[in-house]
């Protein structure tokens, strides 16, 4: 029996003009695990938000247990039994779990938080997901939280259960029990749909996975008969190269050297516990670790004006460490920070003032006291045709693009700088398996150029494949370094979690 | 590119048309004929005939507002609601009618030096909102209320008593030296070589924010901060240069309607000059064509209110800030109908595209 099908189902967006679904038609098996895969913008949550009611469909009919049905908002959903957690969550940071499980579902005037309070220990054996109902939302894991927003729709006694990229939000270490919750709940008979784009786990986790690309059905397959190459291949269209091609690195002299650097946060907390470490020419460092663990302040002392209580860091020999960032910058160093809409871009302009950032006091692009605008051009035309950058002319707006054409733009930007040190940050974070690769083999070309890389990544797949050597972040400090044969799963694992015995 | 000049020219003019339509419709309800009202603001407002051309007057009138305008788009550029221009306007005028009346010098020296300083000033006052909001995050409204509020007063205090000219009069200054006037190209206009200074300043300003390295970091950083300090540009410094700029400009402003236009300084003096700039910057879409254009309609509607309804329709001169007001409402709510009008235009661009092809 089929728990959801949806027949047709179509959406235009007017505005932005994308046909976010196109003639969609497909079924949810009633107890299985959906997964529901795609590059961005391939249609996944339009359809998630059709189905729980944020969204109205063009035209199309969605049967629910082999009924036609209604959808217009959010309760009708759930009055089907339909439930959705998303990618962000939506909770109140002060509230306890169990006042977040139950908001809105109170049915007396009066509230007992005993009552509550046991309401949710009892859901929460039910389905064994072990949580502390009087525990602050404030001071909960991701994880958690997100354990909190299950838990939120199992007491609404739903049956079909929407995960939007549930993934994406957790550290490596937490997405195993959370697949095993999935398992778990599909036990007890209910109907598990969710999106990724990680191709391991939707393999691992689900029955059966379906594609999506550019808004359309491209196909549904049991996940025992097919493999990543297959599912890559569906949703890009095209062969994909999952494993990046890399030379082994021929390193030379250091270009970035950290030397015992401290940080302390406004209210005395120390961020950076003595870090050292160095990277080379033409060798790529992978900094690992579960975000949080002072990755970020490692990256503002290096490549912004975060101040070091005390240590050196240098850039080819130059200490750079009370510099500004145009300092730094002039010392050889190139940035592409991990947020490219606040960050990295200034979506509101054309991708050519986007690449002119940092270039515009430079002499060779002036004309007398004005920038030369033929050549500066010129230039942004051959970045959009050396980096592939669909979807803008040189004058149009950078928020027209699509994520990984964003990320093309920085890169194309920053690699110009002909730099010595480039440090990159999670720069495949929220990118498609077609921009990834490229990402990637623009970082591995650029170290074969002889560029010192940092790569700063909480995705182990990224480092793994990357780095030539890797340096793990674990509270505040490095917890252990990796090289050759010593870089593998296990090794990084153990030191993300502070177990320095394990690597010997 | 196209499309989105398309629609900045797009907005102002719709916002301009539905306000005019708006205020025909209230005039139609008070009896009077709305096509003799708009008749006689084109006349009045923008005509040439008469012992003075109305047109003449209203370059004259446009001046101070093209450069108050000016003024307040750097703040719009950079990123800041900057509404302190009145303030430094006062300043501007104040340092004019001291100087003007006290100074005894040749006017090739006198003028210059006036000019300078009273800039200088300005730029001074403008510099403390300025500053407080880069270094100490003060929110710059408030502070610029404030700033404007000190140079009211003083400017009240100053004119009614170490600057008074007289016991018996008005609370007014004396009248500057008459070398130092500002030459009228039609006397009796006030349109003068204040006018050309203004265009002149408009024109470069034009290339120095569109053209140059520096105007590319002003407008990175009032677009993206973020992004421009991550880039290695000083947003703080790109800030204060600017702001200050600005205020030395709304200064000039005030220096020159002194020199060429009142030739003293009187309680009441601005009538809100400062503020006219920000509405000027905002319907000429932060541009300095569009400031020029809307400084010189604003100033238009204004002349043609007071010389033509009052006088020969006898409708309240009101009726031309109404007019105004209706046309500044329109552009705060165009988030409205802004998409309605980008459909517009592209459903118009993809007919012309299918036509070409």
């Amino acid at each position: 029996m089929n728990a959801i099908t949806f027949e047709n189902i179509s959406k235009y967006y007017p505005s932005t003009e994308v046909q976010a679904s196109d003639n969609v038609s497909f079924s949810i098996r009633k107890g299985e695990i959906h997964a529901i895969c795609g590059e961005n913008g391939a249609g996944k949550s339009t359809l998630m938000n059709i189905l729980f009611g944020l969204e109205r469909m063009d035209s199309g009919r969605i049967l629910i247990n082999e009924e036609e049905v209604t959808l217009r908002n959010a309760s009708d959903a759930l009055a089907h039994g339909i439930g959705m957690v998303h990618q962000h969550f939506k909770l109140v940071p002060s509230f306890t779990v169990a006042e977040s499980i139950l908001l809105g579902t109170e049915e007396k005037p009066f509230i007992s938080k005993k009552s509550e309070v046991e309401a949710v220990r009892e859901l929460s054996e039910k389905y064994s997901l072990p949580i502390d109902p009087s525990a602050l939302i404030d001071t909960l894991p991701v994880g958690m939280l997100q354990r909190v927003e299950i838990l939120k729709m199992l007491i609404r006694n739903v049956e079909i259960l929407i995960l939007d990229e549930p993934t994406a939000v957790l550290t490596p270490n937490e997405v195993g029990p959370f697949l095993d919750t999935l398992r778990n709940l599909k036990e007890r008979g209910k109907t598990i749909i969710f999106i990724s784009h990680k191709l391991q786990e939707v393999l691992d986790a689900s029955d059966r996975i379906t594609v999506m690309r550019k808004g359309k059905f491209i196909g549904t397959k049991e996940s025992k008969e097919t493999n990543i190459y297959e599912l890559a291949d569906m949703m890009v269209g095209r062969k994909v190269l999952l494993s990046v091609d890399k030379k082994p690195s021929v390193p030379g002299e250091t270009i970035l050297s950290v030397e015992n650097i401290n940080v302390t946060s406004s209210s005395g907390l120390k961020i950076l516990d003595n870090v050292s470490f160095s990277v080379r020419r033409g060798e790529i460092y992978g900094i690992a670790g579960v975000s949080g663990n002072g990755q970020e302040a490692l990256i503002k002392a290096i490549a912004g004006e975060v101040q070091v209580r005390s240590g050196v860091i240098r850039i080819s020999g130059k200490e750079v460490q009370n510099l500004s960032v145009e300092q730094k910058r002039k010392a050889g160093m190139a940035y592409v920070p991990e947020d490219r809409v606040h960050v990295g871009l200034n979506v509101e302009a054309s991708l050519l003032d986007n690449s002119l950032l940092g270039y515009e006091d430079e002499k060779c692009f002036k004309k007398g006291m004005f920038l030369d605008e033929k050549k500066l051009r010129e230039r942004a035309e051959k970045m959009i045709s050396d980096y592939q950058i669909y979807g803008s002319s040189v004058d149009g707006l950078v928020s027209k693009l699509s994520g990984g054409n964003m990320q093309k733009v920085v890169l194309a930007r920053e690699f110009e700088h002909v730099p010595d040190l480039l440090i990159v940050e999670q720069p495949v974070r929220g990118l498609d398996v077609g921009s990834i690769e490229f990402v990637h083999k623009a970082i591995i070309e650029e170290r074969d150029k002889g560029t010192a890389v940092l790569l700063v990544s909480v995705e182990l797949d990224e480092i793994l494949s990357l780095s030539d050597r890797v340096g793990v972040m674990y509270s505040g400090s490095l917890a252990g370094e990796l090289s050759g044969d010593e870089i593998n799963e296990t090794n990084i694992a153990l030191l993300m979690v502070g177990k320095k015995g394990g690597v010997e | 590119m196209k499309k989105i000049k398309a629609i900045n020219l797009a907005m102002p003019v719709s916002a301009i048309i539905l306000g005019v339509i708006a205020s025909m419709l209230l005039i139609a309800l008070t009896g009077v004929s709305p096509l003799s009202v708009l008749e006689t603001l084109l006349k009045d407002g923008f005509g040439l005939s008469g012992k003075v051309a109305p047109l003449f007057m209203t370059l004259g009138t446009s001046t101070p507002l093209m450069l108050t305008g000016l003024a307040a788009m750097l703040g719009f550029k950079v990123g800041v609601f900057s509404i302190a221009q009145e303030g430094q306007y006062v300043m501007g005028a104040i340092i004019a009618a001291w100087l003007g009346a006290s100074l005894n010098l040749p006017s090739p020296i006198a003028v210059p030096m006036i000019m300078i300083l009273s800039m200088a000033v300005a730029a001074l006052y403008g510099l403390i909102p300025a500053l407080l909001k880069v270094k100490l995050g003060v929110n710059e409204i408030i502070s610029s209320i404030m700033m404007n509020n000190i140079a009211a007063y003083v400017l009240e205090y100053l004119v009614a008593f170490p600057m008074r000219a007289d016991a018996g009069q008005k609370a007014q200054s004396a009248v500057i030296n008459r070398d130092y006037w500002l030459y009228q190209f039609v006397y009796g206009s006030r349109w003068g070589i204040s006018f050309v200074i203004a265009v002149v300043l408009l024109i470069v300003a034009y290339f120095v924010i569109f053209k140059t390295g520096k105007g590319y970091k002003v407008r990175m950083v009032g677009q993206n901060i973020n992004f421009a300090s991550y880039g290695g540009i000083r947003s703080d410094k790109v800030i204060i240069t600017t702001l200050t700029t600005g205020a030395a400009i709304a200064g000039l402003a005030g220096c020159m309607e002194v020199l060429g236009n009142y030739h003293r300084i009187m309680t009441g003096f601005s009538s809100g000059l400062g503020f006219d700039g920000l509405s000027v910057a905002m319907l000429g879409m932060s541009h300095p064509a569009g400031v020029f254009i809307v400084s010189i309609l604003l100033a238009g509607i204004r002349q043609g209110a007071q010389l033509g309804l009052q006088i020969s329709l006898s409708v309240p001169r009101e009726l031309g800030a109404v007019l105004i007001a209706l046309v500044i409402l329109f552009v705060a709510v165009s988030d409205v109908y802004r998409p309605a009008l980008e459909r517009l235009l592209s459903r118009k661009e993809r007919k012309n595209r299918r036509k070409e092809g």
